[in-house]
Parts: structure tokens; sequence; C-alpha cells
């Protein structure tokens, strides 16, 4: 399906320092960043960060101040990018007069190809709402619709901007299995999210941007590796207190307490015969480790 | 631009369009519906029923190029819906050319309906009967200057007073320009601003097309200025726009 692909060697995102102020406001300054086959990248940061921004330049809706974008090779908003792109807008604003279906046909139609969209309907469940025309949607479905096209035909690059918002639990984890077998098929998908646990279920890497700049890169695999800290957790007898080298905290009825190697921290507790009981050992969620990896990073 | 891509676009503008009574209902019906209220009982037999026809022949084309193209490119500026669509695969400009088709087609339904009311209804009946077909190729020709002035009406208003701005402006320019009653019964101030209007141009072209006269120049003149304009300011706003929503 994604003939062209094959026949390209280059990476389908290879941005080079692009840059893009609003007057006052620098809201993305000198990003760089690429994406490869059957790669998914998380771009992540607070509001206002830049993210939006960045991928509008990335896709070519924004013509970037400085820096350089290339799209399997090709110029953000060129034919040839966009043949080989799929896109879900963050507001989408379909015309209320259409149906899904004929939204969907518009969408092939437009590719040198059509493609069947049987795929994508059942993916994103949206069977029971197909012929009926989008005005009155909820904006769940509106949102389940946005994704349908934004892999109809399978493109080989996928830009998501904020996807799941306003998805339920279901269709949440619909758009992750979906995401993920794309990813495995050799898709390129880019995507921003507020929700690390989405993040974590269908990225590889991730890139974390704050007021423009970049403060974090790297892999979800590395950044395990990387950390083997550990969150533990225990109660204590009334009055007890646990050794000052722990630095726990106290917190409704237990202690607790991150250490790099628990193990060794676990020995020690042992055999200085802290009174422990009920200990929970488990690793840092992924907020937890990007907060710890951020400060090193920074540039 | 493949014909399938024109063909698809065309089926989503139309979809979108005739799914909206509120667009074409006043659009298309109305100037029919003026005419035969107003225009072909009161014109009686004789030249000054052609005269009449014609005049809301032109009208016709007007609303059409000022209400669908001024009020939803107001409407589209910095739409979600058209910025998804620049970045599908395919020509950027095919949306463009399905909605300029689907403009003259709307016009042209418009502009029939008058004409046909024009054969029953209000009695016509030209000596010269290559008339009509003269009639029709000018009017439609007029649609251009018309949807460039409605882009341009779009192009500086915002979504929210485009419709209002629309009306300000269409109702007058077609009395201004004597759509509605012939010229010659214009009070004096209001023809001396008459003969300065588009809408008085279009007029003057069409009932001289109707009656086989070479066509004034000094109105096509007129109407080439204005046409100039429209595009001018079209062409300043949409370059300010593009910058500030695409840029
Ligand atoms: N069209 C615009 N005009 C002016 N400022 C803008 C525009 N778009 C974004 N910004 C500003 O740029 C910064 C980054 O915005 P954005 O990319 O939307 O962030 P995010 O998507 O991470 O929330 C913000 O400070 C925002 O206010
Ligand atoms: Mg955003």
């Amino acid at each position: 399906m994604r003939g062209n692909m094959s026949t390209s060697h280059h990476k389908p995102i290879e941005a080079l320092d692009i840059a893009k102020r609003f007057g006052a406001v620098t809201a993305v300054a000198g990003l760089s960043l690429h994406l490869g086959r059957g790669e998914a990248l998380g771009l992540l940061g607070p509001n206002g960060a830049g993210k939006s921004t960045a991928l509008a330049m990335l896709m070519g809706l924004r013509v970037p101040d400085a820096g350089a974008v290339r799209l399997f090779g090709h110029p953000p908003g060129s034919a040839a990018a966009r043949a080989m792109m799929g896109v879900t807008p963050q507001a989408a604003g379909f015309p209320d007069q259409l149906t899904p279906r004929e939204l969907l046909s518009y969408a092939t139609a437009r590719r040198a190809r059509a493609v069947p969209f049987d795929d994508v309907i059942a993916a994103f469940g949206l069977s029971p709402v197909i012929d009926r025309r989008m005005a009155g949607f909820s904006g769940g479905e509106v949102r389940r619709v946005a994704l349908a096209l934004a892999f109809l035909g399978r493109p080989g690059l996928v830009f998501l901007d904020e996807p799941t918002t306003g998805l339920d639990a279901e269709a949440q984890q619909a758009f992750r299995a979906t995401a993920r077998g794309y990813v495995q098929d050799g898709g390129a998908l880019i995507l921003t999210s507020h929700h690390w646990d989405e993040i974590e279920a269908v990225c590889d890497r991730i890139t974390m941007i704050d007021k423009g700049h970049k403060v974090m890169d790297g892999t979800l695999a590395d950044m395990r590796a990387r950390m083997q800290a550990r969150r533990i957790s225990f109660a204590l007898p009334e009055g007890a207190h646990p050794p000052d080298w722990l630095r726990a905290t106290h917190a409704g009825d237990r202690w607790h307490a991150e250490t790099d190697d628990s193990d060794a921290c676990l020995r020690r507790l042992v055999d200085e015969g802290t009174p422990f009981a009920d200990l929970i050992v488990e690793p840092l969620a992924l907020p937890d480790v990007i907060a710890r990896i951020k400060p090193e990073n920074r540039p | 631009m493949t014909a399938r891509q024109l063909q698809a676009e065309l089926t989503l503008v139309l979809r979108v369009l005739l799914r909206q009574p509120g667009f074409w209902v006043p659009t298309v019906l109305f100037p029919a519906m003026l005419y035969a209220f107003f225009g072909a009982g009161l014109a009686g037999s004789g030249p000054a029923a052609g005269y009449a026809m014609a005049s809301f022949a032109v009208y016709a084309v007007l609303g059409v190029g000022f209400y669908q193209f001024g009020v939803t490119v107001a409407q589209d500026r910095a739409d979600p819906f058209i910025r998804w669509q620049r970045l599908l695969p395919g020509a950027t400009s095919a949306p463009w050319v399905a909605r300029i088709v689907a403009g003259v087609g709307f016009s042209a339904v418009a502009m029939g309906l008058v004409l046909v009311l024009g054969k029953t209804l209000g009695g016509v009946v030209l000596a010269d009967t290559g008339g009509w077909g003269r009639l029709v190729m000018i009017t439609l020709l007029a649609a251009g200057p018309a949807t460039l002035m409605g882009t341009a009406l779009g192009s500086l208003a915002s979504a929210r007073a485009a419709v209002p701005l629309a009306n300000l402006i269409f109702l007058p320019l077609a009395y201004l320009g004597g759509l509605w009653m012939p010229p010659q019964m214009l009070p004096e101030t209001v023809a001396a601003i008459s003969v300065w209007t588009p809408t008085r141009a279009m007029g003057e072209l069409a009932w001289a097309a109707l009656d086989g006269r070479s066509l004034p120049l000094r109105f096509a003149a007129v109407l080439a200025g204005w046409t100039a304009f429209a595009a001018a300011i079209t062409w300043a706003a949409q370059a300010r726009h593009g910058k500030l929503n695409f840029g």
C-alpha cells in the first residue's frame, strides 16, 4: 500500500533548527527532530509550549521563520509530501451537512488511487453513525471521524495533534491499538498529547518542549533502562521513624521514598533493623522518570 | 487536477450548499419571486418587459456572487476544515475551482428561472430572438465581476458581519443601478450616482445585449474598474490573512 515509500530512502520527517515567532512570542525556537519509518514520536509539553506550532510547520501549514523541514525528502506542503501523509486537525470543524461516509469518500478521491475505507470505519467504531449527517455529533464522534480520515489509505506518515481529546476509554483503547498496528506495519507517526499513558502505549520516542525549546529527547526504552529508580513505600509502627538517609516523606498512613538502587536500599533498611511492614516497590511513573532526567539534559 | 478530484470537490460543495435551504432559497428562488411580484407585472408589455426581465437576470447573478462567495469566503477564513483540505493529496486549487463552477451553476439556475418566468408570466417577446442567447451570455459573464465583488466583501468582513454587510450593500446597489425600476424613473440625484455603480453597468450591458446594440464602452469601462478594484482588495486582504493564518 505504501508504494512510493519503498522507493524513497529519505526519512518521513527531518527537521533542522526550525523556529517560529508570533510578534513578541517565540512559539518555537531552534527545534530539530527526525522520525523514521516504523517509529512513533510523542511531542510533549505544557499548554503553549509550541507543540501545535511545531506540528503546523512540519505538516506545511505554517512556514518556519528559520530552519528547514523535509518529509520523505520533499518540502512540506508539496504535492509529493501531501501524497504520503495523513492529518487530523486539532479542531475538525467538519461541515454539518455531510456524513462520515461522504467525507471519507471525498478524502479517498483526493488520492491518486482510491483506497477502501472499511478498515478505518471498523477501527474507530464508526458503523453506527457512518450515514448520519454530522450536525449534532458528539465531540467524541467527530474526533473518531477525524482519526479515521488521518489513517485513511494507510499513508506513510500520520500527524496527530491531541488525537484523543474528548474520547471515551473504549475509543482511546481502539486508537492505541490502531496506532500501534500502523507503526508496526512500518508507518511513521507523530503525536502531541497530554495523556502519559497514551504516549507510553503508542510512542517509541518522546521529545519534550517548553517555551519553544527542546528540553528533553529520548526513547522510552532507553529512559526506562537508564532509570533504575524505584518508588518504595511502607508502613511503620506508631512513633517509629525511617532513617534520615532515606529522605522518606510521610503521606497517608505510609512512608514514601525514591531510590536509584532499591536492592541496596532495602538491604540497608533490613541491616539497620527498620521495622517496616507492608512493603511496596514499584517502578516510577513516566512523568516522574522524565522529571528526573530533564535537569541532566537541559542545554 | 484530475477529473476524479474535481468531481469529488463539486459533489462536496453541492452537497453542503443544497442541504442548506437557508442558502439556496434566497439566492436561487428570491430573484425569480421578486421578478414575478414586481418586475413581470409592472413593466407591462413591449420593450420595457424585456428590460425588466434582463434587470432581474442581472440581479440574480449578482446575488449568487455576493452571497455564496462573499459570505463563504469570510466564513472560511481560518476554518479548520479548509486548513485540513490544504493538506490532502492532489491539487490545492481544486476546491476553489469547484466553488467557482458551483457558483456559475447556481447563477445559471437563478437567472434561468427569471428568463422562464419572463417568457411565460412576463409575456416578453423579443423582436430579435438572438437576444435570449446574448442576454444569457452577458449575464453569465457578469458572474465573474459579481464573484470578485463578493470575495472582496468576504475578504474584508468578519464571518459574523458578512451576511448583514452583504444585505446592506447588495439591496441599495440593485436599486441604485436601476435593476428594480428603469434608470429613467430614478430621482435626479440618484440617477447621477447610478451611472457610476457596477450594477448599472451590468444592467446597461445586459439591456444592450438584449437589443443587439453594440456594448456601451463607457459602462464596460466602469465595470472593468470595479472589477479591478475588487480584485485588488481581494488579493491584498487574502495575502494578509494568508500570513496570519498560514504564514
Ligand atoms: N496564530 C498565533 N498568533 C499569535 N500567537 C500564537 C499563534 N499561535 C500560537 N501562538 C502562541 O505561540 C505559543 C505556542 O502555541 P502552541 O503551538 O499552540 O502551543 P501548544 O500546542 O503547545 O499548546 C503560545 O504562546 C501561543 O500563544
Ligand atoms: Mg496545541
